[in-house]
Protein backbone atom coordinates (compact mmCIF):
# COMPACT_ATOMS: atom_id res chain seq x y z
CA UNK A 1 0.00 0.00 0.00
CA UNK A 2 1.02 3.44 -0.41
CA UNK A 3 2.26 5.53 2.18
CA UNK A 4 0.05 8.63 2.53
CA UNK A 5 2.00 10.60 5.05
CA UNK A 6 5.75 9.72 5.83
CA UNK A 7 7.67 11.50 9.20
CA UNK A 8 11.55 10.55 9.86
CA UNK A 9 13.72 11.88 13.03
CA UNK A 10 10.42 14.45 14.00
CA UNK A 11 11.61 16.59 16.77
CA UNK A 12 10.48 19.45 18.76
CA UNK A 13 12.33 21.06 21.28
CA UNK A 14 11.40 23.87 23.55
CA UNK A 15 13.81 25.96 25.79
CA UNK A 16 15.78 22.25 25.49
CA UNK A 17 13.26 19.96 26.43
CA UNK A 18 12.35 17.62 23.81
CA UNK A 19 8.83 17.56 23.92
CA UNK A 20 8.87 14.99 20.45
CA UNK A 21 12.00 13.09 19.93
CA UNK A 22 13.11 11.50 16.75
CA UNK A 23 9.64 10.39 15.73
CA UNK A 24 9.96 7.94 12.58
CA UNK A 25 6.86 6.28 10.92
CA UNK A 26 4.75 6.12 8.21
CA UNK A 27 0.92 5.48 7.50
CA UNK A 28 -0.48 3.88 4.77
CA UNK A 29 -3.54 4.50 2.64
CA UNK A 30 -6.83 4.28 4.01
CA UNK A 31 -5.67 3.18 7.38
CA UNK A 32 -6.51 4.21 11.10
CA UNK A 33 -3.70 4.57 13.23
CA UNK A 34 -4.10 4.71 17.15
CA UNK A 35 -1.22 7.11 18.90
CA UNK A 36 -1.46 6.34 22.19
CA UNK A 37 0.47 7.60 25.24
CA UNK A 38 -0.04 9.29 28.93
CA UNK A 39 -0.28 13.14 29.44
CA UNK A 40 2.45 15.06 28.52
CA UNK A 41 3.45 12.15 25.97
CA UNK A 42 3.58 14.52 23.16
CA UNK A 43 0.60 13.34 21.51
CA UNK A 44 -0.86 16.66 20.62
CA UNK A 45 2.59 18.19 20.01
CA UNK A 46 3.44 15.98 16.96
CA UNK A 47 -0.75 16.07 15.62
CA UNK A 48 -0.07 20.02 15.56
CA UNK A 49 3.31 19.73 13.63
CA UNK A 50 1.68 17.19 11.50
CA UNK A 51 -1.24 20.00 10.92
CA UNK A 52 0.60 22.22 10.00
CA UNK A 53 0.36 24.19 13.31
CA UNK A 54 3.65 23.96 14.59
CA UNK A 55 7.40 23.84 12.91
CA UNK A 56 9.56 21.10 14.01
CA UNK A 57 12.95 21.72 15.64
CA UNK A 58 14.45 18.80 13.27
CA UNK A 59 12.91 16.37 11.07
CA UNK A 60 10.98 15.69 7.95
CA UNK A 61 7.38 15.34 6.91
CA UNK A 62 6.78 14.01 3.32
CA UNK A 63 3.09 13.84 2.73
CA UNK A 64 1.93 12.41 -0.46
CA UNK A 65 -1.22 13.29 -2.57
CA UNK A 66 -1.02 17.02 -1.80
CA UNK A 67 -0.91 20.42 -4.36
CA UNK A 68 1.51 22.86 -3.11
CA UNK A 69 -0.01 23.15 0.38
CA UNK A 70 -0.47 19.73 2.20
CA UNK A 71 -2.59 21.34 4.17
CA UNK A 72 -5.17 21.64 1.86
CA UNK A 73 -5.77 17.80 2.08
CA UNK A 74 -5.33 17.28 5.50
CA UNK A 75 -8.55 17.56 8.12
CA UNK A 76 -7.74 18.60 11.65
CA UNK A 77 -9.69 18.01 14.90
CA UNK A 78 -7.85 19.54 17.96
CA UNK A 79 -9.11 17.41 21.22
CA UNK A 80 -11.21 20.92 22.37
CA UNK A 81 -12.46 22.53 19.00
CA UNK A 82 -13.29 26.27 19.66
CA UNK A 83 -15.23 27.79 17.78
CA UNK A 84 -16.80 31.50 17.04
CA UNK A 85 -19.98 31.54 18.81
CA UNK A 86 -21.12 33.84 17.29
CA UNK A 87 -21.57 31.95 13.97
CA UNK A 88 -24.01 29.31 13.28
CA UNK A 89 -22.98 25.93 12.33
CA UNK A 90 -23.97 26.29 8.56
CA UNK A 91 -22.43 29.56 8.64
CA UNK A 92 -18.27 27.86 9.59
CA UNK A 93 -18.85 24.96 8.00
CA UNK A 94 -19.19 27.60 4.56
CA UNK A 95 -15.81 28.96 6.08
CA UNK A 96 -14.25 26.29 6.85
CA UNK A 97 -15.02 24.58 3.78
CA UNK A 98 -14.64 27.85 1.69
CA UNK A 99 -11.17 28.62 3.02
CA UNK A 100 -10.08 24.51 1.76
CA UNK A 101 -10.99 25.54 -1.70
CA UNK A 102 -14.28 24.31 -2.19
CA UNK A 103 -16.93 26.91 -4.26
CA UNK A 104 -19.64 27.53 -6.02
CA UNK A 105 -23.26 26.90 -6.16
CA UNK A 106 -23.12 22.89 -4.06
CA UNK A 107 -21.36 24.61 -1.19
CA UNK A 108 -24.25 24.92 0.86
CA UNK A 109 -25.31 21.35 0.42
CA UNK A 110 -22.21 20.05 0.76
CA UNK A 111 -22.60 21.55 4.23
CA UNK A 112 -25.88 20.57 5.11
CA UNK A 113 -25.17 16.95 4.52
CA UNK A 114 -22.02 17.25 6.44
CA UNK A 115 -23.66 18.60 9.06
CA UNK A 116 -26.18 15.72 8.77
CA UNK A 117 -23.44 12.84 8.33
CA UNK A 118 -22.69 13.85 12.18
CA UNK A 119 -25.97 13.94 13.34
CA UNK A 120 -26.46 17.89 13.70
CA UNK A 121 -28.63 18.23 10.47
CA UNK A 122 -30.71 20.32 12.88
CA UNK A 123 -28.40 22.00 14.47
CA UNK A 124 -27.22 24.00 11.26
CA UNK A 125 -29.05 27.35 11.60
CA UNK A 126 -28.30 27.52 15.07
CA UNK A 127 -25.48 29.37 17.15
CA UNK A 128 -22.58 27.40 18.02
CA UNK A 129 -22.46 29.37 21.33
CA UNK A 130 -25.20 27.46 22.15
CA UNK A 131 -23.20 23.89 21.77
CA UNK A 132 -22.84 21.38 23.92
CA UNK A 133 -19.43 20.00 24.41
CA UNK A 134 -21.08 16.96 22.47
CA UNK A 135 -22.28 19.07 19.46
CA UNK A 136 -18.87 20.88 19.37
CA UNK A 137 -17.00 17.95 19.22
CA UNK A 138 -19.70 16.78 15.75
CA UNK A 139 -19.09 20.27 14.53
CA UNK A 140 -15.43 20.14 15.04
CA UNK A 141 -15.35 16.43 12.76
CA UNK A 142 -17.58 17.69 10.48
CA UNK A 143 -15.06 21.09 9.75
CA UNK A 144 -12.23 18.40 9.32
CA UNK A 145 -14.03 16.17 6.76
CA UNK A 146 -15.76 18.97 4.61
CA UNK A 147 -12.95 18.68 1.79
CA UNK A 148 -12.57 15.12 1.89
CA UNK A 149 -8.92 15.39 3.33
CA UNK A 150 -6.49 12.28 2.56
CA UNK A 151 -4.99 12.75 5.93
CA UNK A 152 -7.36 12.95 8.92
CA UNK A 153 -5.72 14.11 12.34
CA UNK A 154 -7.88 13.48 15.25
CA UNK A 155 -6.64 14.71 18.62
CA UNK A 156 -8.60 12.74 21.31
CA UNK A 157 -11.86 12.60 18.90
CA UNK A 158 -14.41 10.90 21.35
CA UNK A 159 -13.34 11.96 24.98
CA UNK A 160 -15.96 14.56 25.24
CA UNK A 161 -19.03 12.46 24.27
CA UNK A 162 -21.07 10.39 26.03
CA UNK A 163 -20.80 6.28 25.56
CA UNK A 164 -23.76 6.46 23.02
CA UNK A 165 -22.18 9.25 21.14
CA UNK A 166 -18.71 7.85 21.44
CA UNK A 167 -19.66 4.75 19.53
CA UNK A 168 -21.96 7.24 17.20
CA UNK A 169 -18.36 8.81 16.26
CA UNK A 170 -16.34 6.09 15.58
CA UNK A 171 -18.64 4.22 13.33
CA UNK A 172 -18.68 7.35 11.90
CA UNK A 173 -14.86 7.01 11.47
CA UNK A 174 -14.75 3.95 10.17
CA UNK A 175 -16.78 5.19 7.17
CA UNK A 176 -14.36 8.14 6.86
CA UNK A 177 -11.73 5.85 6.81
CA UNK A 178 -13.31 3.82 4.18
CA UNK A 179 -11.70 6.74 2.00
CA UNK A 180 -9.16 8.94 4.25
CA UNK A 181 -6.34 7.72 6.04
CA UNK A 182 -6.25 8.44 9.82
CA UNK A 183 -4.05 9.16 12.52
CA UNK A 184 -5.75 9.81 15.56
CA UNK A 185 -4.61 9.91 19.91
CA UNK A 186 -6.71 8.58 21.87
CA UNK A 187 -6.75 7.38 25.74
CA UNK A 188 -9.96 5.31 25.62
CA UNK A 189 -8.07 2.13 24.53
CA UNK A 190 -11.12 0.12 24.11
CA UNK A 191 -12.17 2.71 20.78
CA UNK A 192 -9.09 2.05 19.69
CA UNK A 193 -8.95 -1.61 19.80
CA UNK A 194 -11.61 -1.46 17.40
CA UNK A 195 -10.54 0.74 14.71
CA UNK A 196 -6.56 0.44 14.73
CA UNK A 197 -4.87 -1.08 11.72
CA UNK A 198 -1.51 0.25 13.55
CA UNK A 199 -0.54 1.81 16.57
CA UNK A 200 2.25 4.08 17.33
CA UNK A 201 2.78 4.05 21.55
CA UNK A 202 4.66 7.51 22.91
CA UNK A 203 6.24 7.87 26.32
CA UNK A 204 8.49 11.26 26.92
CA UNK A 205 8.24 12.22 23.67
CA UNK A 206 9.63 9.01 21.78
CA UNK A 207 8.13 6.54 19.99
CA UNK A 208 8.51 3.14 22.13
CA UNK A 209 6.37 0.66 20.21
CA UNK A 210 4.79 0.48 16.80
CA UNK A 211 3.24 -1.77 14.74
CA UNK A 212 0.01 -3.49 13.30
CA UNK A 213 -2.11 -4.00 16.33
CA UNK A 214 -1.92 -7.75 15.81
CA UNK A 215 1.65 -7.95 15.57
CA UNK A 216 1.65 -5.34 19.41
CA UNK A 217 -0.67 -8.15 20.54
CA UNK A 218 1.53 -10.76 19.61
CA UNK A 219 4.71 -9.22 21.13
CA UNK A 220 3.29 -8.05 24.59
CA UNK A 221 0.26 -10.67 24.61
CA UNK A 222 2.63 -13.73 25.67
CA UNK A 223 1.66 -16.74 24.02
CA UNK A 224 -1.59 -18.03 25.94
CA UNK A 225 -4.98 -19.85 24.65
CA UNK A 226 -8.07 -19.76 25.81
CA UNK A 227 -10.84 -22.93 25.48
CA UNK A 228 -14.40 -21.97 25.23
CA UNK A 229 -17.21 -24.03 26.85
CA UNK A 230 -20.69 -24.48 26.76
CA UNK A 231 -21.02 -23.78 30.54
CA UNK A 232 -18.91 -23.27 33.28
CA UNK A 233 -19.12 -26.19 34.93
CA UNK A 234 -17.28 -27.72 31.99
CA UNK A 235 -14.70 -25.05 31.94
CA UNK A 236 -14.02 -25.86 35.80
CA UNK A 237 -13.56 -29.50 35.17
CA UNK A 238 -11.19 -29.39 32.25
CA UNK A 239 -9.51 -26.99 34.45
CA UNK A 240 -9.47 -28.88 37.34
CA UNK A 241 -8.01 -32.21 35.16
CA UNK A 242 -5.70 -29.95 33.19
CA UNK A 243 -1.68 -30.58 33.96
CA UNK A 244 -0.74 -27.08 33.66
CA UNK A 245 -1.61 -23.61 35.36
CA UNK A 246 -5.27 -22.76 34.17
CA UNK A 247 -7.75 -20.17 34.89
CA UNK A 248 -11.47 -20.02 34.45
CA UNK A 249 -12.53 -16.82 33.22
CA UNK A 250 -16.61 -17.21 32.61
CA UNK A 251 -17.14 -20.55 30.22
CA UNK A 252 -13.69 -20.53 29.44
CA UNK A 253 -9.89 -21.43 30.09
CA UNK A 254 -7.18 -19.50 29.98
CA UNK A 255 -4.13 -20.92 30.01
CA UNK A 256 -0.60 -19.91 29.74
CA UNK A 257 1.71 -20.28 26.28
CA UNK A 258 4.81 -20.33 28.44
CA UNK A 259 3.31 -23.73 30.20
CA UNK A 260 1.84 -25.67 27.47
CA UNK A 261 2.20 -25.81 23.45
CA UNK A 262 -0.81 -25.43 21.47
CA UNK A 263 -0.26 -28.99 19.72
CA UNK A 264 -0.14 -30.53 23.63
CA UNK A 265 -3.15 -28.41 24.52
CA UNK A 266 -5.12 -29.81 21.10
CA UNK A 267 -3.96 -33.52 22.33
CA UNK A 268 -5.20 -33.07 26.19
CA UNK A 269 -8.51 -31.70 25.05
CA UNK A 270 -8.66 -34.21 22.78
CA UNK A 271 -8.64 -36.50 25.56
CA UNK A 272 -11.11 -34.39 27.48
CA UNK A 273 -13.49 -32.86 24.88
CA UNK A 274 -16.86 -32.07 27.47
CA UNK A 275 -18.49 -29.34 26.59
CA UNK A 276 -15.71 -27.42 24.64
CA UNK A 277 -17.16 -24.98 21.49
CA UNK A 278 -13.98 -23.50 20.62
CA UNK A 279 -9.90 -23.16 20.85
CA UNK A 280 -7.67 -20.34 20.09
CA UNK A 281 -5.23 -17.87 20.92
CA UNK A 282 -5.89 -15.54 23.60
CA UNK A 283 -6.34 -12.05 23.07
CA UNK A 284 -4.85 -9.71 25.14
CA UNK A 285 -6.43 -6.37 25.88
CA UNK A 286 -4.56 -3.44 24.82
CA UNK A 287 -5.21 -1.42 28.14
CA UNK A 288 -2.73 -4.43 29.32
CA UNK A 289 -0.32 -3.93 26.19
CA UNK A 290 -0.35 -0.25 27.39
CA UNK A 291 0.31 -0.46 31.17
CA UNK A 292 3.28 -2.89 29.58
CA UNK A 293 4.58 -0.72 26.94
CA UNK A 294 4.13 2.81 28.86
CA UNK A 295 4.32 1.36 32.14
CA UNK A 296 8.03 0.22 31.58
CA UNK A 297 10.84 2.35 32.74
CA UNK B 1 -9.12 36.82 -3.17
CA UNK B 2 -11.66 34.28 -2.29
CA UNK B 3 -10.15 33.93 1.11
CA UNK B 4 -10.29 37.84 1.41
CA UNK B 5 -13.60 38.35 0.69
CA UNK B 6 -14.89 34.94 2.99
CA UNK B 7 -12.55 36.44 5.84
CA UNK B 8 -14.18 39.56 5.03
CA UNK B 9 -17.82 37.98 5.59
CA UNK B 10 -16.85 36.52 8.76
CA UNK B 11 -15.46 40.13 10.03
CA UNK B 12 -18.71 42.01 9.38
CA UNK B 13 -20.79 39.54 10.66
CA UNK B 14 -18.57 39.12 13.97
CA UNK B 15 -18.74 43.05 14.21
CA UNK B 16 -22.19 42.86 13.47
CA UNK B 17 -23.28 40.80 16.61
CA UNK B 18 -20.85 41.64 18.84
CA UNK B 19 -22.39 44.72 18.19
CA UNK B 20 -18.96 46.45 17.82
CA UNK B 21 -20.87 47.80 14.69
CA UNK B 22 -23.02 49.92 16.61
CA UNK B 23 -21.14 50.89 20.30
CA UNK B 24 -17.98 52.41 18.44
CA UNK B 25 -20.14 54.46 16.10
CA UNK B 26 -22.35 55.60 18.95
CA UNK B 27 -19.41 57.01 21.15
CA UNK B 28 -18.13 59.08 18.53
CA UNK B 29 -21.38 60.13 17.88
CA UNK B 30 -21.82 60.86 21.59
CA UNK B 31 -19.01 62.76 22.21
CA UNK B 32 -19.64 64.65 18.55
CA UNK B 33 -22.75 66.03 19.98
CA UNK B 34 -21.72 66.39 23.60
CA UNK B 35 -19.09 69.08 22.57
CA UNK B 36 -20.78 71.61 20.62
CA UNK B 37 -23.74 71.81 22.91
CA UNK B 38 -21.65 71.92 25.89
CA UNK B 39 -19.64 74.89 24.57
CA UNK B 40 -22.75 76.60 23.56
CA UNK B 41 -25.02 76.00 26.73
CA UNK B 42 -21.80 76.68 28.86
CA UNK B 43 -23.21 79.53 30.71
CA UNK B 44 -26.32 78.35 31.24
CA UNK B 45 -24.59 75.05 32.98
CA UNK B 46 -22.44 76.95 34.74
CA UNK B 47 -25.51 79.12 35.69
CA UNK B 48 -27.47 76.07 36.81
CA UNK B 49 -25.30 74.07 38.55
CA UNK B 50 -22.26 75.93 38.77
CA UNK B 51 -23.04 77.33 42.57
CA UNK B 52 -20.88 79.95 41.91
CA UNK B 53 -20.91 82.53 44.98
CA UNK B 54 -23.43 85.44 45.01
CA UNK B 55 -21.95 88.51 42.04
CA UNK B 56 -19.14 85.89 40.52
CA UNK B 57 -18.81 86.82 37.08
CA UNK B 58 -16.73 84.70 34.17
CA UNK B 59 -15.92 85.80 30.37
CA UNK B 60 -16.08 83.10 28.34
CA UNK B 61 -14.08 83.03 24.84
CA UNK B 62 -16.14 83.37 22.05
CA UNK B 63 -16.02 80.03 20.21
CA UNK B 64 -15.77 79.31 16.38
CA UNK B 65 -17.25 76.43 14.74
CA UNK B 66 -13.36 75.49 14.04
CA UNK B 67 -12.62 76.16 17.44
CA UNK B 68 -15.29 72.97 18.58
CA UNK B 69 -13.77 70.86 15.67
CA UNK B 70 -10.43 71.43 17.50
CA UNK B 71 -11.79 70.95 20.99
CA UNK B 72 -13.49 67.39 19.85
CA UNK B 73 -10.07 66.32 18.08
CA UNK B 74 -9.02 66.49 21.07
CA UNK B 75 -11.20 64.35 22.43
CA UNK B 76 -10.91 62.08 19.97
CA UNK B 77 -7.37 62.06 20.19
CA UNK B 78 -7.72 60.40 23.83
CA UNK B 79 -11.47 59.01 24.19
CA UNK B 80 -11.21 58.14 20.46
CA UNK B 81 -8.07 56.73 20.49
CA UNK B 82 -9.07 54.90 23.67
CA UNK B 83 -12.29 53.28 21.95
CA UNK B 84 -10.52 52.11 19.12
CA UNK B 85 -7.57 50.57 20.88
CA UNK B 86 -10.12 48.37 23.14
CA UNK B 87 -11.90 47.59 19.78
CA UNK B 88 -9.36 46.22 17.73
CA UNK B 89 -6.83 45.17 20.20
CA UNK B 90 -7.54 41.34 20.34
CA UNK B 91 -8.67 41.24 16.87
CA UNK B 92 -5.75 38.56 16.11
CA UNK B 93 -4.52 37.76 19.70
CA UNK B 94 -7.97 36.72 20.67
CA UNK B 95 -8.14 34.33 18.22
CA UNK B 96 -4.96 32.87 18.93
CA UNK B 97 -5.68 32.83 22.53
CA UNK B 98 -9.40 31.66 22.50
CA UNK B 99 -8.46 28.52 20.13
CA UNK B 100 -10.78 30.14 17.23
CA UNK B 101 -7.77 30.73 14.97
CA UNK B 102 -6.60 27.34 15.60
CA UNK B 103 -8.87 25.90 13.25
CA UNK B 104 -8.45 28.64 10.35
CA UNK B 105 -5.02 28.35 10.20
CA UNK B 106 -4.53 24.79 9.67
CA UNK B 107 -6.27 25.28 6.80
CA UNK B 108 -3.94 26.83 3.32
CA UNK B 109 -5.02 30.17 4.09
CA UNK B 110 -3.10 33.47 2.91
CA UNK B 111 -2.24 35.30 6.01
CA UNK B 112 -2.45 38.46 3.85
CA UNK B 113 -5.56 37.71 3.35
CA UNK B 114 -6.63 37.18 6.92
CA UNK B 115 -4.96 40.11 8.31
CA UNK B 116 -6.35 42.57 5.85
CA UNK B 117 -9.86 41.27 5.64
CA UNK B 118 -9.50 42.16 9.69
CA UNK B 119 -7.89 45.28 8.46
CA UNK B 120 -10.51 46.38 5.87
CA UNK B 121 -13.10 46.37 8.30
CA UNK B 122 -11.51 47.71 11.38
CA UNK B 123 -10.05 50.60 9.08
CA UNK B 124 -13.96 51.13 7.45
CA UNK B 125 -15.30 51.36 11.27
CA UNK B 126 -13.10 53.39 12.52
CA UNK B 127 -12.97 56.03 9.58
CA UNK B 128 -17.02 55.71 9.70
CA UNK B 129 -17.56 56.60 13.18
CA UNK B 130 -15.03 59.49 13.55
CA UNK B 131 -16.71 60.69 10.05
CA UNK B 132 -20.06 59.84 12.07
CA UNK B 133 -18.82 62.08 15.07
CA UNK B 134 -17.49 65.01 13.14
CA UNK B 135 -21.01 64.86 11.31
CA UNK B 136 -23.01 65.07 14.20
CA UNK B 137 -20.84 68.03 15.67
CA UNK B 138 -21.39 69.43 11.93
CA UNK B 139 -25.25 69.55 12.62
CA UNK B 140 -25.19 71.42 15.65
CA UNK B 141 -22.06 73.85 15.19
CA UNK B 142 -24.05 74.65 11.26
CA UNK B 143 -26.99 76.08 13.72
CA UNK B 144 -25.30 77.00 16.96
CA UNK B 145 -22.02 78.86 16.13
CA UNK B 146 -21.88 82.11 13.96
CA UNK B 147 -18.30 81.51 12.29
CA UNK B 148 -18.43 78.34 10.11
CA UNK B 149 -15.81 76.76 8.12
CA UNK B 150 -16.58 76.06 5.02
CA UNK B 151 -17.56 72.12 3.79
CA UNK B 152 -14.55 71.87 1.51
CA UNK B 153 -12.04 72.48 4.41
CA UNK B 154 -14.20 70.34 6.74
CA UNK B 155 -13.84 67.42 4.23
CA UNK B 156 -10.17 68.23 3.84
CA UNK B 157 -10.15 67.87 7.47
CA UNK B 158 -12.10 64.72 8.14
CA UNK B 159 -9.57 63.24 5.14
CA UNK B 160 -6.50 63.88 6.75
CA UNK B 161 -8.27 62.85 9.95
CA UNK B 162 -8.85 59.12 8.45
CA UNK B 163 -5.19 58.81 7.53
CA UNK B 164 -4.32 59.13 10.94
CA UNK B 165 -7.27 56.49 12.02
CA UNK B 166 -5.88 54.09 9.32
CA UNK B 167 -2.40 54.89 11.15
CA UNK B 168 -3.84 53.80 14.60
CA UNK B 169 -5.99 50.72 13.43
CA UNK B 170 -2.99 49.73 11.42
CA UNK B 171 -0.79 49.97 14.62
CA UNK B 172 -3.33 48.35 16.84
CA UNK B 173 -3.85 45.15 14.62
CA UNK B 174 0.00 44.82 13.76
CA UNK B 175 0.06 44.93 18.06
CA UNK B 176 -2.39 42.57 17.93
CA UNK B 177 -0.95 39.76 15.60
CA UNK B 178 2.86 40.30 17.52
CA UNK B 179 1.56 39.92 20.96
CA UNK B 180 -1.16 39.03 23.17
CA UNK B 181 -4.35 40.90 24.30
CA UNK B 182 -2.95 43.23 26.94
CA UNK B 183 -0.11 43.41 25.57
CA UNK B 184 -1.03 44.34 22.08
CA UNK B 185 -3.22 47.29 23.86
CA UNK B 186 -0.24 48.59 26.18
CA UNK B 187 2.31 48.65 22.95
CA UNK B 188 -0.68 50.66 20.51
CA UNK B 189 -1.33 53.01 23.24
CA UNK B 190 1.94 53.64 24.87
CA UNK B 191 3.22 53.70 20.55
CA UNK B 192 0.50 56.60 19.82
CA UNK B 193 0.75 58.74 23.48
CA UNK B 194 4.57 58.65 23.73
CA UNK B 195 4.75 59.95 20.08
CA UNK B 196 2.12 62.64 21.35
CA UNK B 197 4.46 63.31 23.84
CA UNK B 198 7.15 63.52 21.90
CA UNK B 199 5.18 65.76 19.14
CA UNK B 200 4.27 68.37 21.86
CA UNK B 201 8.07 68.43 22.88
CA UNK B 202 10.07 68.76 19.43
CA UNK B 203 6.88 69.08 17.33
CA UNK B 204 8.57 72.27 15.45
CA UNK B 205 11.14 70.27 14.33
CA UNK B 206 9.53 67.18 13.81
CA UNK B 207 7.20 68.12 11.15
CA UNK B 208 6.23 64.79 8.85
CA UNK B 209 5.07 62.42 11.32
CA UNK B 210 1.98 60.89 11.79
CA UNK B 211 1.50 62.53 15.21
CA UNK B 212 1.48 65.64 12.88
CA UNK B 213 -1.55 64.94 11.12
CA UNK B 214 -4.63 66.63 13.30
CA UNK B 215 -3.02 69.94 13.49
CA UNK B 216 -2.51 70.11 9.67
CA UNK B 217 -6.65 69.07 9.32
CA UNK B 218 -7.53 71.43 12.01
CA UNK B 219 -5.22 74.16 10.22
CA UNK B 220 -7.54 73.71 7.27
CA UNK B 221 -10.32 75.08 9.14
CA UNK B 222 -8.08 78.31 10.41
CA UNK B 223 -6.35 79.21 6.53
CA UNK B 224 -4.55 75.82 5.58
CA UNK B 225 -1.81 73.86 6.21
CA UNK B 226 1.79 73.83 5.00
CA UNK B 227 1.21 71.85 2.18
CA UNK B 228 4.59 70.93 1.84
CA UNK B 229 4.89 69.79 5.38
CA UNK B 230 1.03 67.52 5.48
CA UNK B 231 2.36 66.11 2.28
CA UNK B 232 5.53 64.94 4.03
CA UNK B 233 3.80 63.78 6.64
CA UNK B 234 1.04 62.00 4.92
CA UNK B 235 3.92 59.81 2.68
CA UNK B 236 5.49 59.29 5.87
CA UNK B 237 2.28 58.02 7.09
CA UNK B 238 1.46 55.99 4.68
CA UNK B 239 5.02 54.54 4.45
CA UNK B 240 5.07 53.39 7.89
CA UNK B 241 1.60 52.09 7.53
CA UNK B 242 2.08 49.76 5.05
CA UNK B 243 5.28 48.42 6.57
CA UNK B 244 3.09 47.80 9.88
CA UNK B 245 0.70 46.15 7.66
CA UNK B 246 3.05 44.16 5.68
CA UNK B 247 5.11 43.48 9.43
CA UNK B 248 1.97 42.38 10.95
CA UNK B 249 0.94 40.12 7.93
CA UNK B 250 4.27 37.98 9.23
CA UNK B 251 3.61 37.91 12.88
CA UNK B 252 0.50 36.70 12.16
CA UNK B 253 1.65 33.92 10.16
CA UNK B 254 4.76 33.34 12.70
CA UNK B 255 2.59 33.59 15.69
CA UNK B 256 0.18 31.11 14.62
CA UNK B 257 2.00 28.53 16.20
CA UNK B 258 1.21 30.16 19.39
CA UNK B 259 -2.83 29.38 18.80
CA UNK B 260 -3.94 27.27 21.37
CA UNK B 261 -5.18 23.69 20.35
Amino acid sequence: MNAVLEVSGLTKQYDGVRAVDSLTFSLAEHTATALIGPNGSGKTTTLSMLAGLLRQSSGTIRFSGAGKDPRSAIGFLPQYPNFFPWMTAIEYMELAAGLTGIGGRDVRTACEKTLGFVGLGDAGKKRIGGFSGGMKQRLGLAQAIIHRPALLLLDEPVSALDPAGRREVMEMLKEIGETSTILYSTHILNDAEEMTDQLLFLRSGKLIEQGPLRQVREKYGGSGFRVSFSDREAAEQFAGAAPWTARVDGPAVMISGDAVSMEALLRFASEHPAGITGIGRASVRLEDIFMKVVGKP
Amino acid sequence: MNQYRLFLGKEWREQARSFKLFWVPLVFIFFGALEPLTYHFLPQILESVGNLPEGSEFTLPEMTGADVYASLTGQYQTVGLLVLVLAFMGSLSGERKSGTGTLLYVRPISYAAYYLSKWTSAVLLGAASLWLGYGMAATYIVQLYDQVPDLRDVVLFLLVMAVWIVFVVTLTLTASASLPTGGAAGAALGILFIGMMIDGLVGTYWTWSPWKLQSYGLAYLTGGPDTGDLAGALIVTAVLTALLALFGILQARRNAAKAKV
